[in-house]
């Protein structure tokens, strides 16, 4: 019995691997009579990104992509196998990643090929893949921010939303002094996305290139303007401290501790989703401004890069940039996957409006297209960004538990990313 | 004592010598070494191979200039410049000092208690002795990420049962605190590996002759004195072997402190010497570094593995 089966279950394999030997001959010959035809192997993990490509592969024989859907710990393994000449022809990854990538020479410059298409993307989104006189990938999504906040809370406190950081600590103050046990947000050392937007929206950065050299503004002046608000927050305790995204966050937030967090345009669905109760007693609102400008912050997003080793660069640049500027595209992306594109046309693209039942009916996404195109364009990733944020997360868990303040941790966090780059051999001033 | 001398097996020793010579007899022994193949293979794969490459990385640093773009990455020979990055890397060795603290404090706690358990079950004393001992080896079946997320739960406020129950009898505890949250990962360590180490000990127990209880009884000795004076003194090899086993995994901890590391953000990324090299290698980049690190600690738990066999052996001689 046993050995019929193997023996059946054999035969069929083989009968199938004939098939399929068959198939791929039948596939290279018709690709050989169609001379120019390329296949493209393409990872990424937005949502939609299946339709888009199916979409794209009915309007172009010549240039077929196969997608293959990132999960899991599958960004890991993208550095080796370009190492090993054996990546995929595109790849999305986080903005934040390309330049460590950069300086291992896993990129392919596709500057030749991108002339103009700056004017189709937002500038801060174009200036995150610009590096010198080299374009490194074409932007896909963002995270410009807003200010979430529990009207309900803000009702019943008679607190008006707060539209620049001073009015913000007002509000934070007040809210404090008529319920002690509601905080206006959160510090959650542990999460620096919350940290790098508003120094971005402050016009600050990581990073910046100063001809052949880096340098590391960690803890230059924008940094220390934002430093200080937070030092007020913690010092007179007007913000919950405590982790994100733990379960003994989200029992916060439902409990109705936290009545306002200033995060990205991805995370509403996360909020949505995580605190499911609280729907409708939710809003969006601009995020506060620093005094005397309007710029909105920003996480950053991913972007869509071509590997070393690509052999049909220029037909991938000619995919992505489909994918990520076309209305076509944007219009899969926008109504299937949710995703809040880089490309203005995407901003304007009419499935953007639609209302949040869970912010009580509010087009949330107006306030974040506006953030949008208000980002500053000073922010630079350097090639240890996640060294930097990592410590930055280490350093500021000695601000929660009160050993250190926020003008030490940057001091820290400084010194660390100076070290660090010149050990990897690179200049800096 | 005199009893060390009695545990020579009878005649075991005697016969192998003899069996083997008649097989010799043939002149072909390629039998042993087929069956050791597949080990000896996969050893040298996995095992031997890493380390040469590991030392050898560890020499080489990755030449960049400038910005880093567009150079062409060559590999140069370096010497000992990545020891001395590491040695530099004050975060690496602050988690050396780390794990030693929690070696010093977790090992003797969990050896203790395995083998007061041990020496229980070995014991009348326990009814239901099957059903204790798997409820105390059942921990060691939970893989140590999944234990490290259970207990991140219960030391969670808001979230566990622990930490609100005693709130509400008016004890305000911080699990997760700087100060705390090392012996929170200390306990899970123990609560996971108590009961394989029992095991081990417990099996132990189990090779003392019989006889030498019968003696001590005739002799009048307590149960207590012959755990004391017999007992011990003959597991004291199993005892060892627990010990230096303890000792290699609190230096490579890394589970339990990684996936805590999720809802407390007061582990660092560099909390053990193997997150220092997970954060050098994977978050920097940086093999070569990374590479010097993990020799690094790998000559550090060699070194004091063997301090401890020295000092265990010593000890015995004094016996």
């Amino acid at each position: 019995m046993a050995l019929s089966r193997t023996r059946r279950s054999l035969g069929s394999a083989v009968a199938l691997t004939a098939a399929s030997a068959l198939l791929l001959a039948g596939c290279s010959s018709s690709a050989g009579s169609d001379s120019d035809a390329v296949t493209l192997e393409f990872w990424g993990w937005a949502p939609g990104l299946e339709t888009a490509v199916e979409t794209w592969n009915d309007a172009n024989p010549d240039i077929q992509v196969e997608f293959f859907r990132m999960t899991g710990d599958d960004g890991a393994k993208i550095p080796p196998a370009i190492d090993a000449g054996t990546a995929p022809d595109a790849v999305q990854m986080s903005v934040h990643s390309l330049p460590g990538h950069i300086i291992n020479n896993r990129l392919i410059d596709i500057g030749e090929y991108t002339d103009g298409l700056d004017e189709s993307f937002t500038g801060s989104s174009w200036k995150g893949v610009e590096f010198g006189d080299g374009v490194y990938a074409i932007p896909q999504d963002s995270g410009p921010t807003g200010l979430m906040y529990r009207s309900d809370i803000f009702t019943q406190y008679n607190l008006a939303v707060p539209t620049t950081w001073d009015e913000y600590l007002e509000t934070a103050r007040a809210l404090k002094a008529a319920n002690p046990e509601v905080f206006i947000g959160q510090f959650s050392p542990n999460e620096i996305g919350l940290w790098t937007e508003q120094v971005w929206q402050n016009e600050g950065t990581f990073n910046t290139i100063d001809g052949d050299a880096w340098t590391v503004e960690v803890n230059n002046d924008q940094s220390q303007e934002v430093a200080a608000i937070w030092q007020t927050l913690v010092d007179e305790q007007l913000v919950k401290v405590v982790d994100m995204w733990t379960p003994e966050y989200w029992a916060e937030v439902n409990a109705g501790t936290i009545a306002s967090i200033n995060y990205a345009a991805w995370f509403p669905a996360l909020l949505a989703e995580n605190a499911a109760d609280l729907s409708g007693k939710w809003s969006v609102a601009p995020s506060p401004t620093f005094a005397g400008s309007d710029a909105a912050g920003e996480t950053g997003g991913s972007v869509d890069v071509v590997p070393t080793g690509t052999e049909n660069v220029e037909q991938a640049v000619e995919f992505l940039t489909w994918l990520n500027s076309s209305d076509e595209s944007l219009d899969i992306l926008i109504k299937e996957g949710g995703l809040f594109p880089t490309a203005l046309a995407g901003l304007d693209n009419p499935a953007m409006l639609t209302e949040q039942e869970f912010f009580g009916g509010q087009v949330i996404n107006e306030v974040f297209i506006d953030a949008a195109k208000n980002v500053p364009s000073s922010w630079v990733d350097g090639p240890n960004y996640d060294i930097t944020q990592d410590a930055l997360k280490d350093e500021f868990a000695k601000v929660g538990t009160g050993a250190q303040t926020f003008a030490e941790a940057l001091d820290a966090v400084q010194a660390l990313t100076v070290t660090n780059l010149k050990d990897s051999g690179l200049s800096v001033k | 004592m005199t009893s060390p001398t009695l545990t020579a097996p009878p005649g075991a020793p005697a016969a192998s010598p003899r069996r083997r010579g008649i097989r010799a007899g043939g002149g072909m022994r390629v039998a042993p070494y087929v069956f050791l193949a597949p080990f000896m293979l996969s050893f040298v794969v996995f095992m031997i191979l890493p380390i040469v490459v590991a030392l050898y990385t560890s020499f080489f640093q990755v030449k960049r200039s400038g910005l880093g773009f567009g150079g062409d990455n060559d590999s140069v020979f370096v010497g000992f410049d990545n020891y001395v990055q590491a040695f530099a890397n004050s975060a690496f060795m602050d988690s050396f000092g780390r794990v030693l603290l929690f070696g010093v404090v977790q090992v003797p706690i969990m050896l203790a208690l395995s083998l007061l358990l041990a020496l229980l079950f070995d014991s009348a004393v326990v009814k239901a002795k099957r059903f204790f001992q798997l409820a105390v080896f059942l921990p060691y079946a939970v893989p140590s990420v999944v234990a490290a997320l259970i207990w991140g739960f219960l030391y969670q406020p808001r979230v566990s049962p622990i930490v609100e129950g005693l709130a509400d009898l008016g004890v305000s505890v911080d699990f997760l605190g700087p100060g705390t949250v090392l012996w929170s990962i200390a306990n899970v360590a123990v609560w996971s590996v108590t009961g394989v180490n029992m095991i081990i000990l417990f099996s132990a127990l189990q090779t003392v002759p019989r006889e030498m209880y019968e003696a001590a009884r005739l002799d009048g000795a307590s149960e207590f004195r012959m755990a004391m004076q017999i007992k011990l003194p003959m597991i004291y090899p199993a005892l060892m072997l627990t010990t230096l086993f303890s000792i290699i995994g609190t230096l490579q901890l890394f589970n339990e402190p990684m996936t805590m590391r999720s809802v407390t953000s007061n582990i660092s990324g560099s909390y053990t010497p193997n997150m220092a090299i997970f954060s050098a290698t994977t978050l920097g980049g940086n093999i070569n570094l990374g590479s010097a690190m993990a020799i690094i600690l790998g000559l550090a738990t060699f070194v004091l593995s063997i301090v401890v066999s020295i000092m265990t052996n010593r000890k015995k001689g004094k016996a």
